[in-house]
């Protein structure tokens, strides 16, 4: 689905970076894509002449493809992140990429909860990491 | 020092890689959290999945949590209440 992200999301232009969700069960597993293009703006500045998208940003990708775990919208309300683990950035996404975000939910206490997030291009695994998410709000 | 107390304080040692430290170095009476370890929220979601991954034992809610967290003798004897194994 492509409709909905920005209904269940808060994220806006130019940081909403999920494009579409393949899969979802809320609270276990959910499947987005990100489709990176040389219109993202941060490409202009990373870097100049050779576009390549910050591993920073593949965690951001990671966390926001976790929001869609939560069965609720999060609009007025918030997940922020509260810690990485395990982070390996195996390799650069570039402009044309097709990138599937790949979450499953490791468990959560007392609103915090734990993800294991995948972010990969054609199979190739670019980014893996451990992903801590405290929802905020009512 | 009964097993599961040290099986309980070398999994708080291992899950929350508190380096340098010893089932030793943990008081049995010290709180957990605040004042005692230390530790904080994002270590009360990785230690709720370590015991339930090494002992098969699921704290439910934050009552629980309160009651398990205490101190390392009170987890001990929440996991030895809990345990089904």
């Amino acid at each position: 689905m492509t409709d909905g992200i920005q209904e269940h999301l808060p994220h806006r232009h130019p940081f909403l970076l999920v494009d579409r969700i393949l899969e979802r069960e809320p609270g276990v597993r959910v499947v987005a894509e990100k489709l990176v293009s040389y219109g993202d703006p941060i490409l202009q500045g990373h870097f100049q002449g050779r576009p390549l998208v910050p591993g920073v940003l593949m965690i951001e990708m990671l966390a926001q493809a976790g929001g869609f775990l939560e069965t609720d919208s999060l609009t007025g309300k918030a997940i922020f992140l509260a810690g990485v683990q395990d982070a390996r950035f195996k390799a650069p996404a570039f402009p044309g990429d097709r990138l599937r975000l790949e979450v499953l939910s490791e468990g959560s206490f007392a609103g915090m909860m734990k993800l294991a997030g995948t972010v990969s291009c054609e199979g190739r695994v670019l980014c893996s990491a451990k992903l801590m998410v405290k929802k905020v709000g009512p | 020092m009964s097993d599961l107390k040290l099986e309980v304080k070398e999994m708080i040692i291992q899950r929350l890689k508190l380096e340098g430290m010893t089932p030793a170095d943990i008081d049995d009476q010290a709180p957990l959290f605040g004042e005692g370890l230390g530790l904080d929220s994002i270590d009360a979601l990785e230690l709720v999945l370590g015991i339930e991954q090494t002992f098969g034992v699921k704290i439910e809610d934050e009552a629980a949590g309160m009651q398990a967290f205490k101190s390392a003798e009170a987890l001990a004897t929440y996991i030895g209440q809990h345990r089904t194994a």
